[in-house]
This record gives structure tokens, C-alpha cells and sequence, in this order.
């Protein structure tokens, strides 16, 4: 430790080595062979070779324009759909649960004990066309007698809801939960109705849990697989489903590359502007 | 940075909650695998790691193990490590075409492809399969005579087949009228979203050829678009719901499907739970497909090979047989059966007649290396 | 929340009661149909698993029967899935804790330079879609050169979980670094320990709580994971493959019996916990 009394400018870097080495090499340098593999050309038979093919780029978005955009749609719905539901869910929790506060948040998180694959497949049992779900909404007349649930995008965009619903309720309640009791109590006072104190002092402080919550549901949404595979059809094919599948079945590499990259780019892009956005409103303020 | 502040709230409560799921980790007892090289000697190893699709092989009900490969290991002292993780042919050649095509062993003694994929020869063809080790295998004179010499093994050194089936239509009759000719299926407006087809271009073009009057296993551009005009339109109307692998089985189980494609075999093990299903080949002709044992390169092929001899033993193959109801390649087995369990013997699902052979075609081979066809095919099933 | 919108006359006492009532309890009845939705799936998992199929094939209830908890064990496969799957768990989050504290330490202890852009960095594995990361690591390991040393199997599911854990254990451990008394390692100091003696005597017991939880989380998230694994495991096949696999055609009770079992421990695990919380709160303010 005599070193390190030493060098104190250079204790942080030692502790930081370790840990930044690691995500370099199995994080960044994987991004860098992703880009590398989405600018090659050729096929399975001959192989692949680098030649600075942009076209895999154009080729990607012109003929698979239809999957980004419904990945972006379904996974917009889920994060809207997913926020409406658990916003109450958290409030009452924070502000009615009491003692018992941490108990229902039990609630909340118990969804991710069930595995994401197990849990996605009881909803296909759920929503199956011969299925008590199915049957009443036919009886109430919401669905024709030929209507479903599975292989549409409703059963998609319910999976995607459900499975990524604890990472918006979580931030929710945490924003919620914080908040000075007090406060609130000061502001129903101060407006007339509990509603306007609601829109006025509440809503605004818990603002930092929906943006958490909303990236938190929207990226893992828009990237999934599972959800389209499971309980939707060719026609609710996510941009996550063609990756999959022409990395792992096609053996289309440069393909499949090139989609990823462009994924995780219009991710990155649509979370600053959206940060943006929020941030320079409300959170600031 | 406010967002970043709840986030690692939330993952403090997430981790509380994690704190407890250690526990059945812990309860587990350890299993390990081994892995060995390939060698040619004619020592057996100590466990035969055979990957499989899920339902292909003989269940005890009540234990759910294995009585034929337990009676193996009884025998000849050798452990089979028995994986299910194939469920189609193009996702498990992905798998396995990355270590094979570095010269690198994928852990499997035996893997198992269908001749209806362009994978079978494409694993011979690359150099990437084994050839048996025919002395180990005497009862290679009980392989069906009409499976000997395909086109892509024509001496069977590297291949035996496992099971063969038959495509062809299953319908529901709680559901729907029968569904005996595949432009009704595509057509019929009762079935709308009710149907699925197979995903493999081997699995669902032969029936569509056919009912187009065309032979499908001598593919032309022209008979080839007619088909695929078929399915598009079939498609875009929304009469198909999906293209599946084997999943078409739990929907048309539980009633989502009035209608399918189906494999026959499945349709077999699938009556047992839903007695309205049925399943014949479409009138105007199916397909039949074989499934393929191969010893991928660094596989233990004596070993593979003296299993093989196994389960080329009628008995064995029958009783293989009477639980997986797929088409025994197996002479002998059918008469195994007729003491046994003559339902099975009889049930022309499983042991088809000739009529019904002559009926179903295995796709060009020709077609299913097409580049241009597969891209047109997987662009239609992924839309 | 207004869902019901009907107006209470001010005038009468009883009414405006009833409509306060109705109010207060119109969120409790949307919380109680909220938990009923978010425990349905899983209650369909755990019916499943006593689930007796009549065939093969476990998606129509056909019959109640304990066999399959009884032979948990008995489809091939399951069992080398699981322990795969948790020796995977419990070395990736040994792994990914140790390397997350210390970058947490340093993150929180010091300032320097690139501290900023280290946090980013930190997150960055965060905000990428699972599938991203899964496809990335894919290429690196297909690379020829890289696959001859190290092919798809164990050390590459090890290496990709450690890297998506390592996030995780960064975040967990900071949020305890921060609101730590810096006061107790200054005294330990001044009384004459040195750095290695303060740290292992006062800083590691007080940071432990945050160490074993980011070691939970980081083992729950890598036992739950498919998507990165589905393209890293190459031959192996852990729990949520085998699930996959099996999925195809109807998983078997069985995999229904992991699952309820997974759940039921942790949740009963929590249950107690929280408890005892409350327990000791009474205690404490009795």
C-alpha cells in the first residue's frame, strides 16, 4: 500500500482497471466487430469478406423498414400502455399502502420470479383462442366469433406490456415514495381540487420515475423477440425477430449486423432527444 | 442525472428481492458433461451425447425417462447424454456451422437433420460429418429398402434414418367440415386465420406443387412462382395465420387451429389428447421427408455407430416406434408391433401403404439450394 | 382516477360521505384488479405444473396430479439445463460484483478525470437492447482468430454474463457508497490502521449488505437470461434454452415445476424478510 500512499492520483484508475479492460474487450469491442461484420459482403457458400458494403445499411432499412417501424410502434404502445397502468398501481401503493408498502411492491416485482420465457408462454395459454379470455370478450361482443387475441398484435403488444411492466412501476413508486407527504398535503390546500393538486405538485415530482421507467420499458420492448415470436405471426414480426434470424438460421451476417447496429442507434438517438426533451422542461426546473 | 437515481433504487429493491433466489441453486446436486474427442478406435466411450427434436424417442409416462436408451447404457456401459434442442433444421445448422466450419467439435456424437432441408448434404458436402463405421453396424441390412440410396448419400456412408413422416392436412372436426385438398385449406373462407403452414420450403411446397398440378421433385422457375403465388395470395388475404415448425402442435391441440399442415407422426401423439383431429394426405399428394442420424466431425463414431446398430435392432425400433408414430425405417419392427401393440402396427400413419407412399414426393433437392428461391421464401415468411 | 364522474350535491352530508368513500376506494379497487392481472400468469404457471396430461403435451388441463413434482427430475436434460444454469449464475455474479465495486469505489471515493465518461460507459451496456449485445458478442466470438481460442460453450455463456452483470453490480454497490459515513474510515485512519487495514475492517463489513445484493441481482438476472445466451451458448443449453427448446412443442409440467419452485422460494423469501422489517419497526417503537 506504500505505492498507492504514494500515487493517490492513481488509486482510482487501478480500482476503475479491472472492471473497464473487461467491458472494453465483451462490450466495445464486440460493437466494433458488429460494425465491422455489418460493412462485409458475400453469402454463407463463400464466405464473408469486408468491403466497405453500405449498402447492407440502405438494403436493411429499405426492405425490413416495416419491422423498425412496428418494433418502435409496439414497444411506444407497451411503454404508454405500461405507464397508464402502473402509475395508479404505484401511487396507491405509496400513498394508501401503509405498513405494508413493501409487501405489495412484492406484487409488483413477483412477475420477474417466473422466468421471461415461461411467463410469455402462460400468456399464450391465457390468450388462446379457445381460452376463458378469448370467450368472454366474444360473449361481450368485443371480438367477432372468428376473432382471437394470439397471432395479432393486441397479444404482442399485451406480452410486451406485462413482461416489461415492473421496470415502470418500480421508478414510479420510488419518485412517489419520496415525496414529502407534507408537500402534498400543502398543495391540496393551496388548489382547490385534489385533481389539480395532483397535476400541479405531485405529477411533476414524480417526473424523474416516468422518465426512468419509460426508458427502462421502452428499450428492452422495442429490441424483444420473444413476445412476437410467441404470441404473434409473420405480420407482427419484430426487427428483433429478422435479426435473430438471419444471424442464427440465414447465417446472413453482414444482414443481420447492420439491422442491429441500426437498432441500437435509432435506440440511442430517440432516448437523448427524448432526455432532451424532458429534461430541459421539467426536470431542470 | 435524476433518472439514473431512481434507477439504482429500483435495483436495490430488485436485488432485495433476488437476495432469496439463490436458494434452489444451492439444493441442486451437480451433474457435469465430458467431452472427448473424436477417435476411430473401437473403444466405447464412456457417454454418447445425441441431440435430437423434442418427442422423437421412447417415454416412460409416470418417470418420463427413456427405457431404450437406459437399456442401452445396461448393455454396453455407455451413459447417453440425450439433448432435445433441435426444433428446426435452419436455426440448428446456425448453431452448429460456426465450430464446424473452424475445424471445431460441437460436443454431439449424433445429431439428426431432415433430407427435406438442404442441411443433410450440405454438412456432407462441406466435409463436416463422418462417415460411419459401417463394421459396427450389421443391422444396417434391416434399413427399408426405399431409403437406401438417396440421392445425397447414395451408399448411406455417412447417414441412417431415424424416423421418415408424411406431410399432409390435419383438421379439427369439432371445428370445421374435413379439410381434405389444399386449395380448400388456403381457400375456404371458414378457415380464415385458422391455418397454419410448415416453414420449411421441404415441408410446405411439395403439397402446394401438387395441388398446382406440378411436380415437385422436378422444380421449375415456372412451377416454383406458381407456388409461391399460391402462398402469397393465400397470405395477404390472412387466411394463414403463421408458418410453424413443430409449435403448429399445441395450437391445433387446443383448438386455435381449425387446420394445418401437419407432420403425420405428430398428429398421432397429438390424438391422444384430442380425439376431433384428423389427418390424411391432401388428394392430390404430400410430402415425405426422412430424418437423419450424422455423426458431426470430432464425434465419437464408434460409439455413435454401435447405437445406431441399437436402435436398428427391431426390437429396439419398435419400441421406439410405439411411442414416437412417426414411419419406422426399420424392417422387422412392424412385426415386433403386431404382438405388442398391433394399433400402432396397424395404423396406416405409421406404417403407411404403398398407396400412400406413391402419393408423397420429397422436394427437389435442386430447389432447396436455390438461392433465389430461398430468399423469395424466407422474405414470404418472415413479412 | 375520476372514472366515476358523477357530481355529489354539496348539501347532502351522507352523499358527499358515500362519494368520498366511493373515491378513496375506486384506486384500492383498481390496485386489487392490478395485483389480480399481474398474478394471473404466474398462477396459470403454477396450476400447470399439477397439471395431468392426458398425452404428451401440457397446455389443455386435463387432471390434477402431484407426479411431476414428484419427478421433477424426470425429463432428460432439465437437470443439466438448471445446473448449468446456476453455476453460470453463481460466476458471473462473483465475477461481476468484485469487478463493479471496485469501480463503484472508485467512482464514488474519487475525483478524477474521465469519471464522467466512465459513468456513460457504465451505462451504456444498460441502454442496449439485449439482442444487441447477444449479436455483438456473437461476431466477436465468430471471429476465426478469437473462436480457435476460446469457442461457444461455458467461458463464452461466463464471459457474456459477467459483461451485462457488471452494470448491475456497479449501480447496487454505488447507491450503498453514497450514503456512507466517510467519518468511520477517517477515525480508523487517525487510530493509525492503514488503507488495506481500514478497508478490510471498516469499509468491506460496512458495504457488505451492498455486495451480497448486488451478488443476488446479478444472479437472478443472469439465471433469467435468454436472449444473449440463445446466441452465445453454442452447444450448451441452459434453463430458459431448455424452455425455449421444450416450447415448440409444450413444455412439459416439469419445466411449470421449476419455475413455481424459483418463485415460490423467492417470494416466500421476500414475505419473511419484509416481516421481520416490520416486526423490528414495532418492536423498535414499542
Amino acid at each position: 500500500m506504500g505505492f498507492l500512499h504514494r500515487h493517490r492520483g492513481l488509486t482510482p484508475y487501478l480500482l476503475l482497471a479491472p472492471g473497464l479492460v473487461y467491458l472494453t474487450f465483451f462490450f466495445a469491442v464486440p460493437l466494433g466487430f458488429l460494425v465491422h461484420q455489418s460493412l462485409e459482403s458475400g453469402n454463407f457458400d463463400i464466405g464473408y469478406s469486408f468491403t466497405w458494403a453500405w449498402g447492407n445499411y440502405s438494403a436493411a432499412i429499405r426492405g425490413y423498414g416495416a419491422q423498425f417501424a412496428r418494433s418502435f410502434e409496439y414497444a411506444g404502445i407497451a411503454t404508454v400502455l405500461a405507464l397508464l397502468f402502473s402509475y395508479p398501481l404505484a401511487y396507491w401503493i405509496a400513498f394508501r399502502g401503509g405498513r405494508w408498502r413493501n409487501l405489495f411492491l412484492l406484487f409488483i416485482v413477483a412477475p420477474f420470479f417466473v422466468t421471461y420465457l415461461i411467463r410469455t408462454l402462460a400468456w399464450e395459454t391465457i390468450l388462446a383462442d379457445q381460452g376463458p379470455v378469448v370467450r368472454i370478450l366474444r360473449d361481450v361482443g368485443i371480438l367477432g366469433s372468428g376473432g382471437r387475441l394470439l397471432a395479432t398484435s393486441v397479444a404482442v403488444v399485451a406480452g410486451l406490456t406485462y413482461n416489461f411492466l415492473p421496470f415502470m412501476a418500480l421508478p414510479l413508486y420510488v419518485s412517489l415514495e419520496q415525496m414529502d407527504g407534507r408537500l402534498i398535503e400543502a398543495a391540496q390546500d393551496l388548489y382547490a381540487s385534489r385533481w389539480r393538486a395532483f397535476l400541479r405538485v405531485t405529477l411533476p415530482l414524480s417526473l424523474p420515475g416516468v422518465v426512468a421507467g419509460t426508458l427502462l420499458t421502452f428499450i428492452p420492448a422495442a429490441g424483444d423477440f420473444i413476445n412476437a415470436q410467441l404470441l404473434g405471426s409473420p405480420g407482427q414480426h419484430m426487427i428483433g425477430n429478422v435479426i435473430q434470424s438471419k444471424f442464427l438460421e440465414l447465417i446472413d451476417y453482414p444482414a443481420a449486423a447492420s439491422m442491429s447496429f441500426v437498432l441500437m442507434a435509432t435506440i440511442l438517438l430517440a432516448v437523448a432527444l427524448y432526455a432532451r426533451a424532458v429534461g430541459t422542461e421539467k426536470l431542470t426546473g | 442525472m435524476t433518472d439514473v437515481y431512481t434507477r439504482r433504487q429500483l435495483l436495490e429493491r430488485a436485488a432485495a428481492g433476488g437476495a432469496v433466489l439463490t436458494l434452489p441453486g444451492f439444493l441442486a446436486a451437480c451433474g457435469g458433461t465430458s467431452s472427448k474427442s473424436g477417435s476411430s478406435s473401437h473403444k466405447l466411450a464412456k457417454t454418447l451425447n445425441f441431440s435430437n427434436w423434442t418427442l422423437y424417442i421412447d417415454v416412460n409416462n409416470k418417470t418420463k425417462r427413456h427405457p431404450s436408451l437406459d437399456q442401452f447404457q445396461k448393455q454396453f456401459g455407455v451413459r447417453v447424454n440425450y439433448t432435445e434442442d433441435i426444433n428446426d433444421n435452419a436455426t440448428y445448422f446456425g448453431k452448429i456451422q460456426g465450430p464446424l466450419s473452424r475445424g471445431q467439435s460441437i460436443d454431439r456424437d449424433i445429431i439428426v437433420m431432415t433430407d427435406n432441408s438442404r442441411y443433410p448434404s450440405l454438412l456432407i458436402k462441406k466435409g463436416w460429418v463422418e462417415k460411419l463405421d459401417k463394421s459396427a453396424i450389421p443391422n444396417i441390412k434391416n434399413l427399408q429398402p426405399a431409403l437406401q440410396h438417396p440421392g445425397w448419400d447414395p451408399n448411406r456412408d455417412y447417414s441412417l434414418p431415424w424416423q421418415s413422416g408424411l406431410t399432409g392436412i390435419a383438421y379439427n372436426d369439432k371445428l370445421t367440415e374435413p379439410i381434405l385438398t389444399v386449395p380448400d385449406l388456403l381457400e375456404n373462407p371458414k378457415l380464415k386465420g385458422k391455418i397454419t403452414l410448415l416453414q420449411g420450403i421441404g415441408d410446405t411446397m411439395p403439397l402446394i406443387m401438387r395441388a398446382n398440378g406440378d411436380d415437385p421433385t422436378k422444380v421449375t422457375d415456372a412451377s416454383w412462382s406458381r407456388a409461391i403465388k399460391v402462398v402469397e395470395k393465400a397470405v395477404h388475404s390472412g387466411q394463414v395465420r403463421q408458418f410453424t415448425g413443430n409449435d403448429y402442435a399445441p395450437l391445433l391441440a387446443k383448438g386455435d387451429l381449425k387446420a394445418c399442415f401437419a407432420w403425420s407422426g405428430d398428429v398421432v401423439q397429438l390424438q391422444a389428447d384430442n380425439s376431433h383431429l384428423h389427418w390424411n394426405l391432401p388428394k392430390d399428394g404430400g410430402g415425405i421427408w426422412t430424418d437423419n442420424m450424422l455423426i458431426p466431425n470430432g464425434g465419437n463414431v464408434y460409439t455413435a455407430s454401435v447405437y445406431m446398430n441399437y436402435v436398428y435392432e427391431p426390437k429396439v425400433a419398435a419400441e421406439i416406434e410405439d411411442y414416437v408414430n412417426y414411419i419406422c425405417p426399420v424392417v422387422g419392427a412392424k412385426q415386433v408391433l403386431l404382438k405388442k401393440d398391433p394399433a400402432i402396427a396397424k395404423n396406416t400413419l405409421i406404417f403407411p401403404t404403398k398407396q400412400m407412399l406413391d402419393n408423397a414426393d420429397n422436394i427437389d433437392a435442386n430447389a432447396l439450394n436455390n438461392e433465389k428461391y430461398i430468399t423469395q421464401w424466407q422474405n414470404l415468411i418472415t413479412s | 382516477m375520476s372514472a366515476v364522474a358523477v357530481r355529489a350535491p354539496q348539501r347532502s352530508n351522507a352523499l358527499a360521505r358515500a362519494w368520498a368513500f366511493l373515491r378513496h376506494h375506486v384506486l384500492t379497487g383498481y390496485a386489487i384488479l392490478a395485483f389480480a392481472y399481474l398474478m394471473l400468469p404466474i398462477g396459470v404457471v403454477i396450476a400447470f405444473s399439477f397439471n395431468h396430461p392426458r398425452g404428451r403435451f401440457n397446455y389443455v388441463w386435463d387432471g390434477f396430479t402431484w407426479n411431476n413434482w414428484r419427478y421433477w427430475d424426470g425429463v432428460p436434460g432439465l437437470r443439466g439445463a438448471l445446473v448449468l444454469s446456476i453455476e453460470i449464475g453463481v460466476l458471473a455474479s462473483l465475477i461481476a460484483t468484485a469487478l463493479g465495486t471496485l469501480i463503484a469505489l472508485a467512482l464514488v471515493r474519487y475525483r478524477f478525470r474521465g469519471r464522467g465518461a466512465t459513468n456513460i460507459f457504465i451505462f451504456l451496456p444498460l441502454s442496449t437492447p439485449e439482442i444487441v449485445l447477444g449479436a455483438s458478442l456473437l461476431t466477436l466470438f465468430g471471429n476465426r482468430a478469437v473462436a480457435n481460442i476460446l469457442p461457444l460453450g461455458f467461458a463464452t455463456i461466463l464471459i457474456a454474463h459477467v459483461m451485462f452483470c457488471i452494470s448491475f453490480a456497479v449501480v447496487t454497490v454505488k447507491a450503498r457508497l453514497i450514503g456512507f459515513d466517510r467519518h468511520l474510515e477517517e477515525a480508523a485512519m487517525d487510530l493509525g490502521a492503514n488503507e488495506w487495514a481500514t478497508f478490510t475492517k471498516v469499509t468491506l463489513p460496512l458495504i457488505a449488505p451492498a455486495i451480497l445484493a448486488s451478488m443476488l441481482l446479478c444472479f437472478a438476472v443472469s439465471v433469467d437470461d435468454f436472449v444473449v445466451t440463445y446466441f452465445n451458448a453454442g452447444p450448451r443449453v441452459t434453463f430458459p434454452i431448455f424452455v425455449w427448446n421444450s416450447a415448440r412443442v409444450g413444455a412439459p409440467p416439469q419445466v411449470n415445476v421449476i419455475g413455481s419452485v424459483i418463485f415460490i422460494v423467492a417470494v416466500t423469501g421476500m414475505v419473511a424478510n419484509i416481516v421481520w422489517q416490520i416486526r423490528r419497526q414495532r418492536s423498535a417503537t414499542a
